[in-house]
Formats: structure tokens, sequence, C-alpha cells
């Protein structure tokens, strides 16, 4: 029985062994990133929907498969940490195909935890505004560390601000055309759609832009791009919402030529550090390519993500001291027991994008993108018309405005600030004092009963819009019509169109609000006309228009943006040497369109008629208008880039960049008080820049290494900030123009196995800068209630630097909300699907941003108008914030079930010191104190700052099949 | 493998359930979420709320102002109450033309009272004929020019000339000041020419406040009587004090100085100015005069001193004119009107905050007409003033009305 078992045995094994046939596919899956051995792969072997194999790579990354007939197969290649990876295989007269190497890229952590990295600080009406720079780059390992960490404390990679960062969406630039901004906001919560990039760093050219000297990131977008299968992943933290859900499906490219995509996703709650943010967030994308032949590819994708989120509002040391609690936030306060926040940010704002895609042959390949982003774009903010300043941390709220022990201040009531510090230091006794008293807002506009017997709503709810309308066009292509020769170029067209206006959101319990401009009746009581926000309409029905809910009001304007441009770019090699020669032209224009007539700025009349109305309502006419088209700027601009390029030895790379630009100013930079007139700055100029860097790199070993070297100027730039003005009694623009800078400093990442510990490596970042301002730009201010300039091209004179009456230099002023200089270290395992990193971090001179106004020499003098050394640093000193030191934690692990689905999670702790007093931020406010006892000096208003959150995590388990 | 997966399901359950009961629930979305009404303090209320506290009109609480102590008296304070008593009266004034500011007057059957808030727009909150309840207790009883007021304690500053500051602070003013019943508004109290002049006579000789003062009054046949005061200061910056003569310009004793306006804007001010109908105004005040509007600091330095025209800066070198331009601010204007043609004045004091401030005042009333003023009756310094509610020719309650 023994015997006849063991012979059928052979005699089926030798028939298996006669029908197995002898091709099969063989080779070593490896990261992209410096060729690593991915182990754990899992190689699925597909041949049309059938699937025939699947296997799982070694410690050393290779893999085998055997047993295969001829034909045409699929290989799909998953690993955790990687993106999925599809080759074509073709298996030919029974032989085993070496694939080689298999590079899987490198997935990117920062993406799970990118809304705080868009999150933006809401600096009130302050004339700052604050975006952040986000770190992208899995082939690059300074980028890739820096980018995980580093956004918790603003860093800004080289200084830079988050205008000079490019982003691309489907090869069309997204960056805000008023203001320059990185658009992240736009898809953030659409991670799975987002996640196939491109970027370059610094000045290199991508395939799909020419970029500027702060990288380019090209985010792909589109459907054949999204991961195939379908994903769900449950997110939890600690410091932005309670709760993300998100849900992702993708077809692949299918047989049919089509491939699909979806990917729609909640983000809800509040969090633990900061009352009163909290999301309500929701997402969706959909997307579909088809690919007609090899030459013709057509793709189309819309999403958006509608939702609201409440904001975080910056307040003065003083407030967050009595709180003990430099979380504190101003935005909110009970309605009816509940946590309402005034200032929420409200968005829907649809991209709908067209793309084509030629491929005629190997040697050639185009794209041309129609892209439309469409929508509204609402932030909410408290108004209110004759009515207490409901701010709760309103600086006359505070112990310091009642007592302080410089008498020169003139406050001396310390019954007052007595109890303004009972209240603020047991803020839980006091929540109507201590936050936003919503209830009061209802009291108060409920008793303003008028003559009909409705309520005229004292406090509202106002939400201010820039609602878009931008249009895209770009069409880039690559040629190479030799094996040393690559040539890209592209061209590309803007027309956007930008409505600014308010609209009442919020009646708060009364039935209506009145469009008047509340600070131009404080002047101009006594002329009705001047008051109004909307003239004509008053002229027409003999009073301002009564507003509900939903009614625009206050201003109404247009921001008309065009931009056009090519750039063409040239790579030769030679050997291990390569070059690239490029270059850039343009033409950007804007102008301002003013859709309502206010009082003040009445402009001209149109016609007889107009005129003769006028002349009856004692209208005179004002040079200066809010109506109707403003002049147009328009700018030529150009750039240039050459980069050099040498490789040593395969796993050497050494590379230098060189680059010119002349850019165009932006419209947020270009209008003295676009919420009133349609009058431009004067000596309105591009910005140039020149930037250069050198570069060596490494990979190789499983060693990662770059190390950078920078040094660029720009010059030439603007800014204009609104702010109320304590001199003027007034509401002030500061129009700021000329300002220089400098950035240079080096750049090192590395990433360095242990060899002690397999799977252990070391890695680690440092960013040492110096990035200073190099001008003393020159100020112009105007109020928004007169068309008289208060100050003309007055030079800030101690805008670069603290000089005393000697000039001796005892502080240099350097370029804000950055640390200058920024360091990590840590360790990563790597093991079976585990991944542990461990890094500690420092952050050190990292500056406030400075106002203007402290750095002019009549405020340094004071009323006597006699500037002494001790003014001049007291008033024009930059804040340096203290460096901060952090650790942090991540651990995820994946487990394969029955090879068909996958389930993972991932955890990070951050801020394990709980270190609460990192300034991540601020601002100076641009008043003084001018009411003194002895008018020789004035003296600062508080600054204002963000912290970062205390020990704080995120949870994130995934699951795919 | 299972126990893992249990345990994050187990993690993240406890975290979800966490923030729905903790972090969802109380955030405010948008949607309907109207607080209830506001409460509205009755007497029995107040009685709950601060046991042990006694009422007493507001005559008597001006008594309380005999009782400085001596410290008090060395100083420029008013009396801080130290007994729990409690004041109750109603509304009589409105902030809302912008005549006063930051401060309400309350009436009972004895008296009326200036109460110090030190909040702007309180007509927001406090409706004409509101009754407002006021624990006394550990606020300040004081005098302005003889004007009684009540606030808080004095800031104890070198340039603080009050016997009295606002109360400013929140947390004070929710804990001694209640809100009570809406009620109809009070009706003028008509006044002859012999009360004002009774008043005065009171009310000048010493501390003894007329019952009158701070309440709303209504006077008959008025006319006009041809002069104006008002203080203005040519520097912004430096401090508006009695005792910096060299930064005041006084526009009196001289008819009207061609204000035909009931007060001066920020930009009537100036038109004022460039008008030249200051222009025959003299820098100084009592008995140190300096000279013509038309001179600069520099000119005056001998007078001066060095150390003042140091204070001008850069403006020692423009003109007091020029600087009254340069630093221009909305300013008060008092115009006489004599009372029931006897030689009693009373004074129509308007802030050129006031949204009538560039009113004019008719050209009959200006003529001679007779007229019928309505407003708060105070005391300044001697003289008899009043302050407009409502806009001279509001079409509701005009507080001006020809005969």
């Amino acid at each position: 029985m023994k015997r006849a078992i063991l012979t059928l045995a052979a005699i089926l094994a030798g028939t298996m062994l006669f029908a197995q046939p002898s091709g099969g596919v063989k080779g070593t899956v490896v990261n992209r990133n410096g060729k690593q051995p991915v182990e754990n792969a899992r190689l699925v072997l597909m041949q049309g929907a059938a699937e025939v194999a699947t296997v799982t790579s070694g410690a050393d990354g290779t893999f085998y498969i055997p047993g295969l007939e001829n034909g045409m197969y699929t290989l799909v290649i998953d690993a955790p940490e990687f993106l999925q990876t599809q080759v074509q295989v073709t298996v030919n007269d029974g032989y085993v195909k070496n694939m080689f190497n298999l590079s899987l890229t490198g997935m990117q952590r920062v993406a799970e935890i990118d809304d705080d990295s868009f999150a933006q600080f809401d600096m009130d009406d302050s004339g700052y505004n604050d975006n952040p720079t986000i770190l992208f780059g899995s082939n690059d390992v300074f980028n890739n560390i820096a980018g995980y960490n580093f956004s918790a404390v603003r860093f800004r990679a080289r200084g830079y601000a988050s205008e000079s960062q490019d982003v691309y969406l489907a090869g069309v630039k997204m960056n805000d055309a008023i203001t320059g901004y990185s658009p992240f906001s736009l898809w953030s919560g659409l991670n799975e759609a987002m996640r196939s990039k491109e970027t370059t760093n610094g000045t290199e050219v991508s395939d799909y832009a020419f970029g500027g000297y702060n990288g380019v990131t090209n985010i792909f977008g589109n459907a054949t791009n999204v991961r195939k299968g379908i994903r769900g992943s449950v997110l939890t933290n600690s410091t932005l919402y309670r709760l993300r859900l998100m849900g992702s499906y993708a077809t692949g490219l299918m047989d049919n030529g089509w491939a699909l995509a979806f990917n729609v996703s909640a983000r809800l709650g509040g969090n633990d550090w900061i009352d009163g943010v909290y999301y309500r967030s929701f997402a969706y994308y959909a997307a579909a390519d088809k690919v007609f032949n090899d030459t013709h590819k057509l793709g189309f994708v819309f999403f958006a993500t509608p939702g609201q989120r409440g904001a975080q509002n910056a307040s003065t040391q003083e407030v967050y001291d009595l709180m003990g609690d430099n979380m504190y936030n101003s935005n909110w306060g009970y309605q009816n027991g509940k946590v309402r926040n005034a200032r929420v940010r409200k968005t829907n704002e649809p991209i709908a994008i067209l793309k084509y895609d030629y491929t005629p042959s190997d040697r050639f390949n185009a794209s041309a993108t129609v892209l439309y982003r469409f929508g509204k774009n609402g932030y909410t903010a408290l108004d209110w018309y004759d009515a207490q300043d409901p701010r709760p941390d309103y600086y006359r709220n505070l112990p310091s405005y009642f007592y302080d022990e410089n008498s020169d201040l003139n406050r001396n009531n310390q019954t007052k600030a007595f109890w303004a510090e009972e209240v603020w230091s047991h803020s839980g006794n006091y929540p109507t004092i201590t936050h936003i008293n919503w209830d009061r807002f209802y009291y108060v506009n409920r008793i303003q009963t008028d003559e009909d017997g409705l309520n005229r709503s004292k406090y509202i709810q106002e939400e201010r819009h820039v609602d878009q309308n931008d249009l895209n066009f770009a069409a880039s292509f690559k040629y190479r019509p030799l094996e040393s020769i690559t040539v890209t170029g592209g061209a590309n067209a803007r027309i956007n169109r930008t409505e600014y206006y308010k609209q009442v959101a919020d009646l708060l319990g009364g039935d209506y609000f009145v469009d008047i401009d509340n600070f131009a009746e404080r002047d101009f009581a006594a002329t009705p006309y001047k008051v109004q926000n909307d003239l004509d309409y008053y002229l027409v029905n003999g009073s301002a228009r009564t507003l509900k809910v939903g009614d625009k009001y206050g201003y109404d304007y247009l921001a008309q943006v065009r931009n056009f441009g090519a750039w063409v770019n040239g790579k030769f090699t030679f050997g291990n040497f390569s070059s690239n020669l490029g270059a850039r032209i343009g033409y950007e224009s804007f102008w301002r369109e003013g859709l309502v007539r206010k009082g003040l700025f009445p402009g001209t009349p149109e016609d007889d008629s107009m005129a003769a109305a006028w002349t009856a309502a004692g209208i005179a006419a004002t040079d200066q208008t809010s109506y109707g088209k403003s002049d147009v700027s328009s700018f030529l601009t150009y750039a240039a880039k050459l980069g050099l390029n040498y490789v040593i030895g395969g796993a050497q790379r050494v590379y230098a960049n060189v680059s010119y630009f002349n850019d165009a100013p932006r419209f947020s930079q270009a209008f003295l008080s676009p919420r009133t007139r349609n009058t431009l700055m004067d000596n309105l100029t591009t910005v140039k820049t020149f930037s250069s860097d050198i570069n060596w790199q490494y990979s190789g070993n499983g060693i990662n290494v770059r190390a950078t070297a920078y040094y660029t100027t720009i010059k030439d730039q603007s800014k204009v900030m609104s702010a109320y003005d304590d001199l003027q009694n007034a509401f002030s623009n500061f129009a700021i123009n000329g300002i220089d800078q400098r950035n240079m400093g080096v750049e090192l990442g590395f990433k360095v196995p242990t060899y002690i510990v397999p799977n252990l490596s070391v890695q680690g970042v440092v960013a040492a800068g110096r990035y200073e301002y190099t001008s003393n730009p020159t100020l112009t201010q105007t109020v928004d209630n007169s068309a008289e300039i208060v100050m003309l091209d007055v030079p800030v004179q101690y805008w670069k630097a603290t000089e005393l009456m000697d000039g001796t230099v005892t502080q240099r002023h350097y370029v804000p909300s950055t640390p200058q200089l920024a360091g990590s270290l840590g360790l990563a395992y790597n093991r079976n699907y585990w991944f542990i990193d461990a890094d500690v971090e420092y952050f050190g001179e990292s500056y406030l941003d400075m106002n203007p106004l402290y750095r002019t020499a009549s405020a340094v003098a004071g009323p006597d108008n006699v500037t002494t050394d001790n003014e001049i640093e007291y008033m024009t000193t930059q804040e340096k914030f203290n460096p901060a030191i952090l650790l942090n934690l991540s651990i995820g692990k994946s487990w394969y079930i029955q090879y068909k689905y996958q389930l993972g999670f991932s955890f990070n702790l951050k801020n394990m010191l709980n270190n609460r007093s990192v300034k991540t931020g601020g601002y100076e406010q641009t008043r003084l104190v001018d009411n003194t006892v002895s008018r020789t000096q004035y003296y600062r208003f508080d600054s204002k700052y963000f912290y970062m959150a205390g020990t704080n995590y995120m949870l994130n388990i995934y699951f795919r099949f | 493998m299972k126990k893992y997966l249990y345990s994050i399901v187990a993690l993240f359950a406890l975290v979800s359930c966490q923030s729905l009961i903790e972090e969802w629930q109380p955030v405010f979305t948008f949607g309907d979420n109207e607080p209830a009404a506001m409460k509205i303090y009755a007497e029995d209320d107040l009685y709950e709320y601060d046991f042990g506290g006694t009422f007493t009109d507001i005559q008597d609480l001006k008594a309380q102002y005999d009782k400085k102590t001596t410290a008090e008296k060395s100083s420029t304070s008013g009396h801080v109450i130290t007994e729990n008593i409690w004041i109750k009266g109603q509304v009589v004034s409105d902030d809302r033309t912008g005549n006063l500011y930051r401060e309400i007057y309350l009436q009972d059957e004895t008296a009326g009272i200036d109460l110090k808030l030190g909040k702007s727009s309180l007509y927001s909150d406090f409706k004409l004929g509101q009754w407002v309840y006021v624990k006394c207790e550990d606020l300040c009883i004081g005098s302005y020019k003889g004007m009684p007021q009540l606030g808080l304690e004095p800031d104890n500053t070198s340039l603080n000339e009050y016997e009295t500051s606002y109360i400013d602070s929140q947390v004070l003013i929710d804990t001694h000041v209640f809100r009570g019943e809406y009620d109809t508004p009070l009706s003028p109290r008509m006044l002859t020419a012999g009360d004002i002049s009774a008043a005065i006579a009171e009310g000048s000789s010493a501390w003894n406040p007329a019952s009158l003062w701070g309440t709303y009054v209504e006077v008959k046949d008025l006319t006009y009587g041809n002069q104006i005061f008002a203080l203005v200061y040519p520097h912004g910056l430096i401090p508006h004090k009695k005792d910096n003569p060299y930064n005041r310009v006084f526009l009196s004793d001289k008819g009207t100085w061609g204000i035909n306006t009931w007060a001066m804007s920020k930009s009537k001010y100036v038109e004022y100015i460039n008008a030249g109908n200051f222009d025959a105004a003299e820098v100084g005040s009592g008995a140190t005069r300096y000279g013509a509007i038309t001179t600069k600091p520099r000119d005056y330095a001998e007078k001066m001193g060095e150390s003042v025209i140091n204070m001008f800066g850069a403006d020692a070198d423009i003109t007091f004119k020029e600087m009254m331009v340069k630093y221009a601010t909305a300013n008060y204007v008092s115009h006489y009107f004599k009372v029931g043609g006897t030689s009693t004045i009373l004074q129509v004091r308007s802030s050129g905050y006031a949204k009538f401030s560039d009113k004019e005042i008719p050209a009959s009333v200006r003529g001679g007409a007779a007229v019928t003023i309505k407003g708060i009756l105070t005391f300044y310094d001697g003289d008899a003033q009043i302050s407009l509610i409502t806009s001279p020719d509001d079409p509701e309650n005009p507080s001006v009305i020809l005969q």
C-alpha cells in the first residue's frame, strides 16, 4: 500500500514536473531612494484579470516566480510605506525574465498630517499674514525628514515665504492669483487622490514647470495615479479634529482604457489644545482617465472640499500668563452653553480639470490642461455698529491697561487692575468676560427696537468673501531629439476674476443691519452721503440699505488678474556631466474694479445727469474713486536658470544652480486700500531675485546624504498692511516699498544604516541659515477716511538694524516666523511591516514679524522729537524667540490578511516633552501708546503670539482590499 | 494579531466616544441656537442676590460725599462708599447721538446722578425709562466742578483732575449695576429761570448738591445769548491739562467766534480755523497769555521757556493755527442761552462727537426767537449747563423746539 502511494505520488509529481512551463520572472525590489532592498514586498502577477501567482520578496529584496507560460503579464508590487507599482512583463521562449531592480517610490508620511501643516493662523485685522510652506519630496532625504516634523514650528525652507513655493496641480500653477499663497487647503482631506506628486528642490526645473527658487511640487491628481483598490482610513488626532474618515476607490487602468477614481472624506470635531477650533469639513473627488491608445489620453477631474472650520487667534503674553494657558483662543465664547467661534472659515471651491496627454513617440510627449476654480470662500468675523468692542482680550479689558509700574504710562488704578487680574486669572468663573459674550449680543440686538417694531442689530457676524473665478490653461512638452539632449517647455495663461465682498452671516437675534461706514460716521456724521458704503443706492432710495442675512455690504470689488507666460529648458548630458539652461518670459497685469460707489470716494460723475444729481445732493467729486476700473498695472516678467550636474561613480552627485528672476508684485501688495478705493501704490516695481546653490548628494549602500549651500537675494519687495493707528485715530493703511533680503545658509540631510542593529538607521537634518533684511524700505501711510497721505515714502530707518546714534549696530533684523537654525537627529527602524521613528529636534534663531511703524524715525523719537539710544533700542529691537527642543515618536505596522486585505496603523506622538512655551509666530501690533505723562517717548503695544501645542498624538488606522 | 486589532479598535472607540461626548456636542456650527431672553432684575431678586443691602434714594447717596475721609480730602478723590447701600433709578440719558460718552444718568423721585460706567454706546444696553439698580458699596461718589458723579475711586496719576474714575472694568459693572424692568421713559421736569438760579446758588455755595443736577429737564423761554465758550488744545500730544497754558486756547468772551453749529466735528473745526474764525484767539489761560494763535511757539520762546519749546518738538516752528489743523479733533461748544429774559444763563453744551454737532443752530434761534430745550441739567464750575439727549431737530423727539 505504502509503495503504491509512493508510486502514485511519484507519477503525479513526474506529471507535474513535466507539465511545468520553464518561463519565469525574477528580480529585486528596491527603494527608489537609495536603492536599498525592500523586504516583504508583495508581488502579484496578473494575466488580464486573473491572478497567476503571489510571492513575497526576501530579506535581500529578491523574488522569483517560476513556472510561467509565455505571454504578457502585469506585475503589481505592494509594500508598506511605498506606492503601489505596476510593471508589464513579457515571458518569451520559456526563459526566466530578470527584471533586475524594481524601484518603489516611498510613501510620504507627511501627507497624513497635512491639515496640521495647512492650518493658518487667524491674524485678525493685524495686517500680517501667515502661510506655511510645506516640504515634500520622498526622493530627497532632507525634505523627507524636515517635511515630516518641522511644520509644527512653521519651518520655512531656506527662510523663503510661502508664496515662493510653486505648487502645481495637473501641470497648472495653483498658487493664489491674488496673494501667491500656496493653495493646499483647496484639496486638504483628499490625501489619497492627491498623494502622487513630483517635487523639485530649490531652483531645479521640473518637467512640468520652470519654477522659481523654492522648489516645484506637481500633484498629478488624475485617476490613473490613485492607488488601485478600495481603501479606508480612520484618523484621530489631538490638535485639529477628533475624527477623519476617508475612503477611496480606484480601478487602475482597465482593459477598456478607462481608469476611474473616487475619494471622499470627512473631518469632524474639536481637539485637546485649542478651544473653539473645530472642523466640519468634507471632501469629494471623482476622476476619470481614458487612454485611447498609446498616443492619446484624456483625463477629467472634479473635486471640492466644502466645509467649515474654526480659527485660532493670537493674544498677548499678558493674557496667556493670566490664563495660565498659551493656547488661549479669544475667538470663541459660549452661546446658550455651546462653544461658538466668531471666526469660521467656510469654503466650497470646486475645481474642474480637463487634461490631454499626447505621446506620439518615445522621444516626445506633451500635455495640455484646462483648470477652472470657482465657488465661495468665506471667513466670518464679528462686526458691530456703534457698540462696545466685543473682543474679550481687547487691551482696555486687561490689567495692564489700568495699572503699570511705569508711571509715564499714566496707568495707576490698582483697584481696576486687581479686578481685571482676578477675572483673567480665574477665567472659569467669568466666562462672559474672558470669552466672547454671544448671549449679550442677542440681548442687545433684541432691544434695539425702531419705530416699525423691528430690531436693528448692533452686533452681527459678517462673512468676508474672496470668491475666485480662476481659469487656467497650461501646456508643456518634453522632447528628446538625441539621447544627450532633452528639451522641455510650456506655455500658460491665467484669467482670474476674484470678487471681494462681505455679507451678513448672522444677525444674532436682530432683524436687520444697516450698510453704512462706522468709521466714516464718526468723522462725517453731519454729511450723511459720506458715510454711505453704497452711495448710488442712497441717492436712489434716500437712505442706506437695510440688510438681511446673505446681503452683501461694506465693500464689493473685483480683483482682475491676467497672466501669460512661456518657458523652455534644455538639458544636455555629456557622460557624467550634465547641464541645463532655461528661460521664462511672461506678462502679468492686474486692476481693481469697484462694484459699489463709496460715499467717501465717489470719484467724478459719469454723465450729466449724475453730475446734476450729485450737485443736488451736495456731493463733491473726488480724485480718488471707489467705483469702476482702476488703472491697469502691467509687468514684463522674466527669469533664467543654469544648472550644472556631475555624477561621480554612480552614487555621488555634485550639482549647482544659479538663477535670476524678475517677478511681478501681487495684486494684494499693490493697492493702498482696496476695500475703499482704486488707488495704486506709486512706485510699484518688480521683485528681483538672484538665487544660487551648490549641492553634494550621496545615495548608495542604504546611505543617503545631501548637503547644500545656498545664497539668495530678493530685492524690491512691497507689502500693504492695514491696522488701526492711534496717532491718526483712524483705520490706516501702511504700504511698504523696497524691502530687500538676503537668505543664505546650509542644509544637510542624512540617513545612514547603523550596521550594528539590522534595519536601524540614524537620520537627521541640519538647516542653518541667515535670513536678514538688507535695506531700509520706505513707508507710505494713508487712512481709510481720507484721501490725504499721512506719510509719503518715509524711510523706515531702523528696518534692517537697530542702529544707535553713534552708528553702533546693536541688532541686525531678520526675516521672521521661521527658525533660522533647525536640526533633527533620530533613529528609524523598519522591519517586517513595522516602522519606528524617534527624533529629537532643535529650533532656534526665530524672530517675530516686525511692524514698520516702530522702525520709523518719528515713532522712535516720540512726541518730543528727540531721539535717544534708549528709545532706539526700546522701539526698534526685534524680538527673538527662545529656542525649543522637541521629542517625537512614530510607530506603525501593517498586516496582510489572507493576502487579500491589508490592515495597518500609524501612531505619532509629538512634542513628548510637553513643551508648551514654543512660540511659532505672531506679530507686533501696529499701534503706539502716545498718551504718556512725560510726552517724551512712545510705547509699543504688546505683541501677540501663537504657541505650539503640548504633547499631541495622531492615530491613523487604514485598511485596503 | 487579533490582540493588536482589538486594542486598536478599543482605543479608537474610546477616542471617538470621548469626542462625541466632550467635543462635538457643545460646538456651535451654525443653525438655530438662540439664547433665552436676558435676565431682567426685579427688586426682590436683588434682595436674594445681596441680602443685607439697603436701598437709599439718590439724594441721600449724594450726601455720602460728606463722609470723605481725611485721606480723601487731602487728595483729588471723592468718597469711596463703605456701606452696603443700593440705589434704583430710571435711565434718563441716551448716548445714541454721541453727545454723552461713557456715562448714563439715573433719576429717581429725589434726584439724578451721573453714573460713570466707562463703556461706550451704553444705549445698546440701557434703554430710556429702564430701571437700574446700583450696589454702591466700593463705588466712589465725587464731584467734578460741582457736578455729582458716581464712579470708581480716581486714578492715582499726575494727570488726574477727577475725583472719580470710570468704572470700566466689566466685572465691577456686572457686580454693581443690574438692569431692571423696562418702564415708560420719564417726562422732563419743567424748570423756570428761578429754579435754575436757585440751583446754581445752592450748587455753587458748597458741595451741597441741588437735586436738579443730573435730572432730565425742559426749560422754556430761552433766547440765544450770542456767546459761546470752548476750550481747544492746539497740540495733540502735549497733555490737555490746566497746568499747561501754552497748549490752551479759549474761545470765549468774544461772542460766538462765528460758530453757528451746535459743536465742531473735526472737519468743521478745521473749516472754522481755515476760515480765520479763531485768528483773534490767544494762546494761554487765566493770567498766563502768550499771544495770537497765528504765531509760532518759538516766537514765544522767552515767555514759554526752553523746556516748553522742546515739548513742541518740530512743531515749535509752525504757527499754533497750523498746529490746530494738524492735530485737529472734534471739539465741544457751549452756547449761551438766557432764561426767561433774565440774566440767568443756561449753557447748551454739545460734544463735537455728537452726530448733530455740525448742524447749524437755526438762524431764527440765533436771531432771538424763544425756544424750549430739553436735556440733562448739569453743573459746571458755577454754571448751569444742559446736554441734549436727542438731536435738536430729531423728527420724533426734538430737543430744541421753536416756541
